[in-house]
């Protein structure tokens, strides 16, 4: 059986159907579910088992990127959301999703309704697109399992995405090892605090983190859109043994597959 | 209830990227220094609630502890030399309030009647009111739109009076009289006036205002296109309309790929499996030029709309962007009376598109940015959408007898009326209380959902007919959907957002986000269910008749009937004359360099014709839909051009959309002909520059002209000769267009700017493997290098070199088309053949930029060698389009390769990163490419700071 991804919809979400066929590659079997369908009880989150909050702007990104879509699921999907990670099912929340995940308080401590980390606006004060180089980090996490160290490839697309916590909470985040992807200096393989390498100065070149239990991961690049190999701005000049965000979701299928 | 104030900052010690944004924008753009920091805040104003919910809203939605403070009902930012807030006039749309009420609503918190959100400015160091003022008037007010807030509003609710249905006494009227109506709001001349009124004596009654603002909207040159289907005498010679000669180009062309031309709100041809492709470019120039950055928005809506109007319905899959301004450092004393600075309108057009086209999840990938003084009275903002659908949907829908009309989206307020008439740049009248500017705020989240519900639909089959509200809002999609059969509105019934709106106003309202349709009435509950599945508004407002009349009511009042035939066909044919004019420049060549050329090519690289947009490109989500395969910029450090985007646009397909353009505005103020000739010919070349195969590619046409006179108009019918001639000998048809023909300014002392003719020619089609796709980028040391094609180098006219060394000449390049279609039939061959390992095609800064752009994208650097027999600097630097630098794979034989074309080897990549220059084998000069590289990207970067 493929596992059921649930891929969440609102208002002014886009790459939805990107990551939805990045997953259906993986191997998973997709719904695009709207958030209204959740809330009038069309559509539950138990008859799944991975969820993903893909990027874009919901509502516009108003007030907070990924705040309205937050403050939705916080005020009517706690308990499905609770239930659903305490299931010990996976949670991929891409750009805007990770956005959303940090502001629902799933990440980085599955505090719901409670915010510990941040994403603000990029240091160069602007929206920025452009493909980074990411350094994986060890971690728990089942999303990368067995890419800890590599350096891959994605493209960023965010105008907020300078990931910020306080320092002890920051601290907290890296000693418990939840820091899943830095962006990273091309040539010399290493976390960078540069830009653009890191494209919008988060702090420790954070570009993505999980949970404690390494089942929740948020990340601002975009690993839907490097599945094929031609999806890469110079595939016409380097040849890839498999295009860099495939694996990520191969992962999380295999883990359902597997545990659930 | 009072209205409570929530005001929200950065933790000081965490920056403020909003507040250094502007102070580099102070700096550099105002060269005001004494400024040394800026801190923002945002503002939110909520009415209805008390201070406790204020503060509960503050601490749940509006601010985060994490990195934020916020205030209630006090000031934030205490300590600042000065302080301002500016927010948007009351009753221009601030999109962030829908979610602000959503929100609140979310949270429990009842009773909040009405929002805003605004942002505060505080500015240290010691600095006079008279550069406050500076900063305000030139980066951060515009007055269109915006104000300062001095004082706390009272309230945020805007109501109004309806106004009542008037009757127009236009039977009685003498010339005189129906000039004095027409020059109010109309802009009709007098035959046009003559004619409404023989047409209300006949049916004895006079018109309601909403008869005579459908009629004048219809009739309309933005509408009517009056101009392009006029009968033409030039020269004292008779010539047929310019419309009608370019449909029947493009049936003589009978391309077999297309499916719609000329017909609907985008021309469509075939992909594959079934699916469609379609393409629409348009101008949004007049809003633009007063509120950049509203008018970059809903120009990409607009666009956008008409996709989404296309057949049943399309989904848009690219978003394009053409611009012209005056060089954004032209000294503000140069700029007209009433102009905004083109630096401003530059950054905010940028802005407009980025915040439109990222919001709604499309990606925007082709464009390009063009600089000549004469575009300081108004700059040129051309915006363009492709889309995909299935080829069975393809066909625009004719509404039945039976059919309900239903308008979709947004709703509906006193934006942009007249909007459509509005064409000579001023605004007469402006109503009392509610700002009824021309210009809105695009809501792109709002036109995200109707396109999310309408792709439902359209699958579903629910859809008769669809169309876009734009100019002339209903009047205009209600007037031309029903055009063959008549249709009944209830204008009563269509959601307002606010009260006060008189009739017609709600009859021409040009607010965005809306789109109309015909549904068959056993449909309707459907539609109405996927549309409220996607928080989408959607009202039956009317039906199709079969009456041939065109009747709207209000309540059960009529304030319009008038017969569709007189309304789409009574309007006089015109007859115009065009004469050609005398170009008395004198002729002046330049010497060749001796010593300079690193100088020289520095300064070619470093003009803004040339330069590289990065900057732009980066804030466009280009990657969005996971479709890209070949992005504008790319190679070993993507910093490297390349000259088309190629898209994928059915995940997993390898089928591919190509999409390219081509424009020259400087050789069109010099040889309309030949320039006109160049953008149809650069638009080609971009595309099969990266592998596409020229019998899959068709053209849009946009003619952005300054208002007909005689002399333009004869201008004009040379551009569309050039691309009628063009069409001929290549059989690529033009499918699609738009004429805008208000590119002069008139200023109070009635001296006249002509803004440079443009035509804009973009390319699209498919190609059936994305990975025979080529790009610019060089691909290994020591491969050879070919110029392919056929140039004049003589033909320096126009040229980028010409005016940097202020030199001028008639002689402008002139394409041979039939040489050139022979050429990219070669070229593209090459390419299949897989000959070709990159390619670029020569356009702005010649060879000498082509050459250093690959060198840029492969890392590497190039030594070529000019026949004894050229002049060097005009080998270098000729901008003769539909030539191309192509780099052969070690194996191919170029004799065998380019056998039916002309090609030179020009030499080999390097190591080393020079750009090497021998004449005959000796060594005329080198120069370094991180000196061109460096100066390429200097001045965009100047603009952006990035």
């Amino acid at each position: 059986m493929k596992p059921r991804v649930c891929i969440i919809r609102t208002d002014g979400t886009n790459c939805d159907l990107e990551t939805a066929y990045a997953f259906e590659k993986a191997g998973g079997n997709c719904a695009l579910v709207h958030i209204n369908q959740l809330r009038s009880g069309t559509e539950k989150l138990d008859d799944y088992q991975i969820m993903a909050i893909p990027g874009g702007f919901s509502y516009g990104d108003d007030i907070h990127s990924g705040k309205i879509l937050s403050v939705e699921l916080t005020s009517f999907l706690k308990e499905q959301l609770s239930k659903f990670v305490s299931d010990g099912k996976p949670v991929l929340g891409i750009c805007n999703g990770f956005q959303v995940l940090v502001r629902t308080g799933l990440l980085p401590w599955n505090e719901l309704g409670t915010i510990r980390a941040t994403l603000m606006h990029n240091d160069s004060g602007h929206f920025e697109c452009r493909w980074v180089s990411l350094l994986l980090e060890e971690t728990n996490c089942i999303f990368t399992q067995g890419m800890g160290g590599i350096l891959v490839e994605y493209q960023v697309a965010h105008g907020e995405g300078k990931f910020y916590a306080s320092e002890q909470d920051l601290m907290e985040i890296e000693q418990s090892g939840q820091v899943v992807f830095r962006y990273a200096d091309p040539v010399q393989q290493k976390q960078t605090m540069q830009y653009p390498h890191n494209p919008n100065g988060s702090l420790h070149a954070i570009a993505g983190i999980c949970d404690m239990t390494g089942r929740v991961l948020g990340l601002m690049p975009h690993p839907e859109r490097f599945v094929e190999f031609y999806h890469h701005p110079n595939w016409r000049r380097r040849k890839f043994s498999e295009p860099h965000g495939i694996s990520l979701f191969r992962n999380a299928v295999n883990y359902a597959i597997k545990n659930l | 209830m009072a209205v409570q104030e929530v005001r929200v900052m950065n933790l000081p010690q965490l920056g403020d990227s909003r507040g250094k944004s502007l102070l580099y924008e102070i700096r550099t753009a105002l060269n005001i220094t004494c400024i040394n920091k800026v801190l923002t805040a945002k503002v939110y104003r909520l009415e209805g609630i008390s201070a406790e919910d204020a503060d509960f809203l503050a601490r749940e939605l509006l601010f985060e502890q994490v990195f934020q403070v916020y205030s209630v009902n006090e000031p934030i930012i205490k300590d600042s030399d000065e302080l301002v807030e500016v927010a948007y006039k009351p009753g221009v749309m601030n999109p962030e309030v829908a979610s602000i009420l959503k929100a609140a609503a979310d949270l429990g918190v009842t009773g909040l009647l009405a929002a805003d959100s605004s942002h505060e400015y505080g500015f240290y160091g010691s600095f006079s009111k008279k550069e406050l003022n500076k900063i305000l008037s030139r980066l951060l007010v515009n007055e269109t739109v915006e104000r300062v807030i001095i004082e706390k509003p009272a309230t945020l609710l805007i109501e109004g009076q309806a106004g009542s249905t008037e009757i127009v006494p236009i039977r009685f009227m003498d010339d005189e009289l129906l000039m004095k109506l027409s020059k109010d709001k109309l802009f009709l001349n007098l035959e046009e006036m003559r004619t409404i009124a023989a047409y209300f004596k006949q049916i004895g009654r006079d018109p309601t205002d909403c008869e005579i603002e459908t009629l004048a909207q219809t009739w309309s040159e933005h509408c009517g296109h009056k101009t392009f289907k006029s009968k033409l005498i030039v020269n004292g010679q008779t010539k047929q309309p310019l419309l009608k000669r370019l449909q029947e180009s493009t049936a003589n062309a009978n391309h077999p790929l297309v499916l719609s031309a000329f017909k609907d709100n985008s021309g469509v041809i075939a992909f594959y499996d079934g699916l469609a492709l379609c393409g629409k470019v348009e101008t949004h120039n007049s809003p633009s030029a007063i509120e950049p950055y509203g008018g970059a928005m809903t120009g990409s809506g607009g666009v956008f709309r008409d996709i989404m109007g296309t057949g049943k319905g399309a989904k848009v899959i690219a978003s394009t962007d053409m611009f012209c301004f005056a060089p954004p450092d032209t000294p503000q004393e140069d700029i007209p009376a009433g102009c905004l600075h083109p630096g401003y309108l530059f950054r905010r057009v940028v802005a407009g598109v980025r915040d439109y086209g990222n919001r709604m999840g499309i990606p925007t990938n082709n464009g390009s940015v063009h600089f000549h003084r004469d575009f300081r009275a108004k700059p040129t903002i051309i915006v363009g959408a492709y889309g995909i659908m299935p080829a069975g949907a393809a066909q625009k829908g004719s509404p039945l007898a039976g059919d309900i009309a239903v308008i979709l989206g947004g709703r509906t307020g006193k934006d942009g009326i007249h909007g459509a008439t509005f064409s000579s740049g001023e605004m007469t009248h402006r109503t009392m209380n509610v700002n009824s500017s021309a210009v809105q705020i695009g809501n792109a989240i709002e036109e995200k959902r109707l396109s999310d519900a309408l792709l439902i639909a359209r699958d579903e089959d629910l859809i008769r007919a669809i169309t876009d509200c734009g100019a002339g809002g209903f009047a205009s999609a209600f007037g031309e959907m029903g055009q063959d059969i008549g249709v009944e509105i209830q204008l009563d019934r269509a959601p307002l957002k606010y009260s006060g709106l008189a009739p017609w106003e709600i009859w021409l309202s040009e607010s965005q986000e809306r789109m109309a349709l015909a549904v068959p009435p056993e449909k309707l509950d459907r539609l109405l269910q996927i549309c409220r599945d996607h928080n989408v508004e959607a009202t039956a407002i009317g039906k199709f008749t079969g009456s041939g009349k065109l009747e709207v009511f209000y309540g059960d009042k009529c304030v319009c009937n008038l017969d569709m035939d007189f309304l789409h066909n009574g309007l006089p044919n015109r007859t115009m004359i065009a004469k050609r004019k005398k170009l008395n420049r004198e002729t002046k060549e330049p010497c060749c360099p001796a010593a300079n050329w690193a100088a020289v090519c520095t300064e070619m690289m470093r003009h803004l014709n040339v330069c590289s947009k990065e900057p732009i490109v980066r804030v466009y989500d280009h990657g969005v839909q996971g479709s890209n395969v070949l992005p504008p910029f790319a190679g070993v450090t993507g910093k490297a051009p390349n000259d088309a985007v190629v898209l994928a646009p059915v995940l997993g397909k390898k089928y591919g959309a190509v999409i390219a353009h081509g424009m020259n505005p400087v050789l069109n103020t010099i040889d309309p002909y030949a320039g006109s000739i160049w953008a149809a010919t650069e638009a080609v070349s971009n595309a099969v520059a990266v592998g596409a195969n020229p019998d899959d590619l068709v053209l849009i046409d946009n003619f952005i002209w300054p208002y007909p006179d005689e002399e333009s108009l004869y201008d004009l019918d040379r551009a569309v000769d050039a691309c009628t001639d063009f069409v001929q000998a290549t059989g690529m048809p033009f499918i699609s267009g738009k004429d805008s023909l208000s590119s002069t300014y008139r200023s109070a002392d009635g001296s006249v700017i002509k803004i440079p003719p443009v035509l804009c020619v973009s390319c699209f089609g498919r190609i059936n493997d994305i990975t025979t796709t080529i790009s610019s980028d060089f691909k290994n040391v020591n491969g050879r290098i070919y110029l392919v094609g056929r140039r004049d180098i003589k033909q320096m006219g126009g040229s980028t070199y010409f005016d940097i060394t202020d030199s001028f000449s008639p002689d402008v390049p002139l394409v041979d088309v039939k040489q050139f279609r022979q050429t990219i039939a070669s070229l593209h061959q090459a390419c299949t053949s897989g000959a070709v390992q990159s390619c670029h095609d020569i356009s702005e800064g010649g060879l000498l930029a082509a050459l250093a752009e690959m060198c840029f994208g492969g890392n590497m650097g190039i030594s070529i060698d000019i026949p004894g027999d050229n002049r060097a600097d005009y080998f270098l630097f000729n901008e003769t389009a539909g030539c191309f630098i192509v780099e052969l794979t070690s194996g191919a034989n170029p004799e065998e390769v380019f056998k039916e074309t002309r090609f030179l080897q020009l030499g080999h990549t390097t190591t080393q990163l020079d750009f090497t220059v021998n004449q005959d084998g000796k060594k005329l000069f080198e120069v370094n490419l991180g000196l061109l590289f460096e100066a390429w990207q200097k001045p965009m970067k100047e603009v952006f700071g990035a």
